[in-house]
């Protein structure tokens, strides 16, 4: 009965819904690009959800956590295995995207018998010399967008993900009223903390009008009374060739504002 | 057919993958080097001139561990570069320094160099002091097929720190891999015999232990050292002032590496020079 085609394809809509309900539920990760570099952040209850994945590209992920790791070692030994052979100049966000990672989870999505990835993922990837940094958001099944720069589309210095397409929308719009071009780390991560709290607070409210100020403070000690922000810099000042590094609890303590 | 929710062959999923995976495993299973001869008869009956790195050390003083290497590189009696890097930066914290066939030994370093870093960033944890100490040692046991056929010999030393015991720590190898902790000082190298006895004299009947040298006087001993080493070892490049090649000198503590800028270096050994009584023939080399 699969085999006959519009059965594959209400197959692959139940495989959908299903992954859309499993994935509802997912705290939202907030990235954006400041003169200091390249800040990722979320809050977080119990497990790690910003990684390391090579030199100069680091990710975020919700969804099942077996997945996630998945495709996390995926990416690692991809690059590292690239960064090796090659060299590290040549390991690039762009190509393990399209080459590797999308063509892997669309096979998974659509063979039916197999488990698909419940995971979305960001990727961000910190601009050599003058090029713009990088962002890839990375669907389950296989779909990826960038943060622009190709066509007639601008460049946007951030990316989010979250759990449900209006939280990720409520959260962009948030973040293109805010100009961070010449911000420093502690306001870009106040920024970042409150785009944050759009999109959780668009978790579970359907309303099109971004919170006030108020509601912000409001939710967000009420959040972090129940989790922690976890947050990891690619560091355009680093000075080695490894840009990442997580920020530690003493400086993230500093960072929020009270 | 295989039942929703298992995985199979298009799952993506890896049944080996349950098990931490070595970087150099990795390495293999993506074909990116030259398989490993075993050990076993010599199959050429003359092994080719092979390019040779020289001289190393190592020892600690009161600012971490110094690490230094002169900059030549011979193939036979034939000077192939005067400017080769000898003392390489694995991580934030550990340097290696090479002595031997660098095809070999600069390939070890990048291999070094990218497990730890694909350690960190899949086990999300540094890989402990002594599995890097170990690591290196595995390397040069897995290089001693090509050892025993004469060919791609390399006797390294590695210097870190241990943020722990917060000491700095110094090893050095032999060609099979055994591995030594250094309590004083390492050398390796062509020139070593030279560089060994200087750094024993000056930690022995000096005016004090090396371990408590300042930097200025760390700095000044190892360019001697090597200085010393090249007088008698043509392999060993020294210190040219004329052509501006200095040794390549690093140290290594509990706030990471620095590298000594040339400039420093220049600067030591001239006043070293002006120090010198002036009958002495390294005084004329200020002319």
């Amino acid at each position: 009965m699969i085999e006959e085609p519009f059965r594959w394809v209400e197959a692959i809509q139940n495989r959908r819904e299903y992954i859309e309900h499993q994935l509802a539920v997912g705290s939202p990760i907030a990235c954006l690009s400041c003169p200091a570099g390249v800040l990722l952040l979320t809050v977080s209850r119990e497990r790690q959800k910003i990684f390391e994945i090579y030199d100069r590209i680091a990710m975020g992920g919700i969804g099942h956590p077996g997945d996630i790791e998945r495709l996390r070692m995926a990416a690692i030994e991809v690059t590292s295995a690239e960064g090796f052979g090659r060299s590290a100049q040549d390991v690039s966000l762009r190509r393990l995207a399209s080459y590797s990672l999308s063509p892997l989870l669309k096979a998974a999505f659509e063979q039916i018998y197999g488990p698909p990835y419940l995971s979305r993922m960001l990727f961000v990837e910190l601009g050599r010399r003058d090029e713009p940094d990088l962002f890839v958001r990375l669907d389950y099944d296989g779909a990826f967008h960038t943060n622009g720069g190709s066509f007639s589309k601008a460049v946007e210095p951030f990316a989010v993900i979250s759990g449900k397409t209006h939280s990720s929308d409520m959260m962009e719009k948030f973040l293109r009223g805010k100009d961070f071009k010449k911000a420093s780390l502690d306001q870009a991560f106040a920024i970042a903390l409150d785009a944050w709290m759009v999109g959780h607070i668009a978790l579970s409210d359907d309303a099109e009008i971004l919170p006030s100020e108020e509601a912000l403070a409001a939710h967000r000690e009420e959040q972090l009374g129940f989790g922690s922000v976890e947050a990891a810099l690619l560091d355009r000042e680093a000075r080695t060739n490894i840009t990442y590094r997580s920020l530690t609890p003493s400086e993230v303590g500093a960072l929020v504002p009270v | 057919m295989t039942p929703p929710g298992f995985p199979n062959s298009n799952s993506g999923q890896d049944p080996g993958s349950l098990v931490y995976e070595e970087f150099s495993a990795l390495v293999r299973r993506y074909g990116l080097t030259v398989p490993l001869p075993g050990a076993g008869p010599v199959s050429s009956p003359a092994a080719p001139v092979q390019t040779q790195a020289t001289t190393i050390l190592a020892f600690k003083f009161k600012g971490g561990v110094m690490m230094a290497g002169d900059r030549r590189a011979t193939a036979g009696n034939l000077v192939v570069y005067d400017r080769a890097d000898k003392v390489l930066e694995i991580d934030h914290y550990s340097l290696m320094a090479i002595a031997g066939v660098p095809a070999t030994a600069w390939e070890m370093a990048r291999m070094l160099e990218h497990s730890f870093q694909f350690y960190r960033r899949s086990q999300l944890q540094e890989m402990s002091l002594d599995g890097k100490v170990r690591a290196l040692s595995k390397l040069l046991r897995d290089n001693f097929g090509f050892v025993m056929q004469g060919v791609g010999i390399v006797v390294p030393i590695f210097a870190t720190y241990d943020l722990v015991a917060n000491l700095p720590r110094l090893y050095f190898y032999d060609a099979m891999g055994a591995q030594f902790e250094a309590a004083d000082y390492a050398v390796s190298g062509s020139g070593s015999p030279a560089v060994r006895s200087v750094l024993y004299y000056a930690n022995t009947f000096g005016s004090r232990p090396l371990q408590r040298y300042n930097e200025e006087d760390a700095l000044l001993l190892a360019l001697r050292a090597l200085d010393t080493a090249a007088e008698s070892d043509t392999a060993t490049g020294g210190v040219d002032r004329h052509g501006r090649v200095f040794p390549i000198v690093k140290i290594v503590n509990q706030t990471g590496i620095v590298t000594l800028p040339e400039r420093i270096l220049a600067k030591a050994y001239r006043r070293d020079l002006q120090s010198l009584p002036k009958h002495t023939p390294k005084f004329a080399e200020l002319e």
